[in-house]
């Protein structure tokens, strides 16, 4: 019998961040005129995926894409998909390769940092060493233990809970996935922000327990900070 | 086969080449051959230190880009026989310092140095990782102040995570905590952080507190390196150092203000 071939195609996810840009006009020449006028503030995006956003071209207008295609590859971006358009207008996009993308806006955009040290630890992951400044552990799906310090301008993100053990100066944010019921334990809370579900708060040597054990959790829309009784 | 010993810190300013300069230096003398290396490309600083910039012809990048043997380019110091520096270029910039060059180099020091000395630009872009990545020990300089402190864990995180030792999964580096400028009586007015409050916030071996001194300057102003300082207590204290790094015991010295004795306060010495 002969083997079955294997497949040489591989199908997985995959999470990315991509820029935005808003079109406010339809009009090519603007266009142009707009990119020749400030080519580098364009610089940020150029060489990266973007993708088109559309809200404000009236949704009845046929869209000259081919054109925008050609301007903006020229200024270096690389349109990648389109964004809050009519029906007929993505169908008019999707001929052209460029699929609809339905997605919601982030509410903050993240500076891109040179050398990242961004690591996705396995759910319900442990670290014993210290997290120095410029690291980050993110465990997806779990919580998130740190036996030894988290270092100020390090951070730990979890989507359940957050322990650490050590010192706690940098930034600990639990349940970003949105799951309210996270907590943020640790032994010295020394944090810089502590954060549930997007709920922030930042913090100064003048908390009354500063330097204490404590917790941290989510009621509705504000943090509590309580002591860890033993 | 050869120790790799870098000496980093990511803030600049803080004594990264006067500490290479004097540790290479203090290692030469108890007869160990010795290299120390400018990773510093287009800042190029440790000969001045060295006093051998008037000897400099060929450099580390010439011989990265097959320009030079290593044998030009290394050159003997003035006062110990077997001590080498390898300068730097101040023409180029760090992107001159590949991958494969570096590697190739480092490996043939290997056979013909027992330590080789690598003084780490500031900042942690491609010039302080090249330095950093062959290391098998690192001295951690480190002046008593919050943002040398933070600058020195974050190349801590680095070195845990991008040195070859890391990508391979061998035994970490040696990380040394080394303390400069420091002067014990601004410690103590509140002005400057302790030992103890840097050690609290880096947590890693001590290897000894160099305490801040005009005699650095003059030293480096003459091109001799602090260690050659004959008793001044910056000499003393890096030979501790050494001593330090080779497994001696030495209790620390410099860490306590100095005494004012009773006829220093009668008549205000």
């Amino acid at each position: 019998m002969n083997p079955t071939p294997k497949s040489i195609l591989r199908l997985s996810g995959g999470v990315f961040t991509l820029s935005v840009l808003r079109l406010t006009d339809a009009s090519v020449k603007t266009l142009q005129a707009e990119l020749a006028a400030q080519g580098s503030a364009l610089r940020l995006v150029e060489g990266a995926a973007v993708v088109l956003d559309l809200t404000d071209i009236d949704p009845s207008l046929s869209l000259p894409y081919t054109e925008w295609l050609e301007t903006l590859r020229e200024a270096g971006c690389f349109p990648i998909g389109v964004r809050n358009v009519s029906d007929e207008q993505a169908e008019a996009a999707a001929a052209l390769g460029l699929p609809h993308l339905r997605g919601s806006d982030a509410k903050i955009a993240t500076a891109p940092s040179n050398v990242p040290l961004v690591t996705h630890a396995a759910a319900g992951s442990v670290f014993s060493q210290p997290l120095r400044s410029g690291q980050r552990q993110y465990a997806r799906g779990g919580d998130l233990v740190c036996l030894g310090a988290v270092n100020a301008g390090a951070e730990v993100l979890a989507d359940g809970h957050v322990h650490v053990y050590g010192p706690l100066r940098g930034r600990a944010l639990a349940g970003v996935q949105g799951d309210e019921s996270a907590r943020i334990f640790c032994q010295r809370l020394e944090a810089e922000l502590v954060a549930i579900a997007g709920v922030y708060m930042t913090l100064d040597a003048e908390h009354p327990l500063w330097g204490k054990a404590a917790q941290v959790s989510l009621d509705g829309e504000h943090l509590h900070i309580i002591a860890l009784e033993n | 086969m050869a120790q790799t010993v870098v000496v980093t810190s990511g803030k600049g300013g803080v004594g990264k080449t006067t500490t290479s300069a004097a540790f290479a230096s203090g290692l030469a003398q108890r007869g160990y051959r010795t290299v120390v290396i400018d990773f510093d490309v287009g800042l190029r600083n440790l000969d001045l230190v060295m006093g051998c910039e008037r000897r400099v012809v060929y450099d580390f990048i010439n011989v990265i880009h097959g320009e030079a043997r290593l044998q030009q380019a290394l050159i003997r110091d003035k006062m110990l026989e077997n001590l080498y520096i390898l300068p730097t270029s101040q023409t180029r910039d760090k992107d001159a310092l590949t991958t494969e060059g570096v590697a190739r180099v480092m490996e043939e020091l290997q056979t013909q140095f027992d330590y080789i000395v690598c003084d780490s630009p500031a900042g942690i872009e491609s010039g302080a990782l090249r330095a950093l990545y062959h290391a098998d020990a690192a001295i951690v300089v480190t002046n008593p102040e919050v943002s040398s402190v933070r600058d020195s864990d974050r190349i801590l995180g680095i070195l845990a995570a991008r040195s070859k030792r890391a990508e391979e999964g061998a035994e970490p580096i040696r990380e040394h905590l080394l303390l400069t400028r420091y002067a014990p009586k601004r410690v103590q007015g509140g002005e400057m952080l302790s030992l103890d409050d840097v050690q609290e916030l880096l947590r890693i071996p001590l290897l000894g507190v160099i305490p801040e001194s005009e005699i650095i300057l003059q030293a480096s102003n003459q091109g001799i390196p602090a260690i050659h300082m004959q008793g001044s207590d910056v000499a003393l204290a890096y030979e501790d150092v050494v001593a330090r790094f080779l497994g001696e015991e030495r209790p620390l010295r410099f860490v306590q203000p100095e005494k004012t004795g009773f006829f220093k306060r009668l008549f205000g010495g």
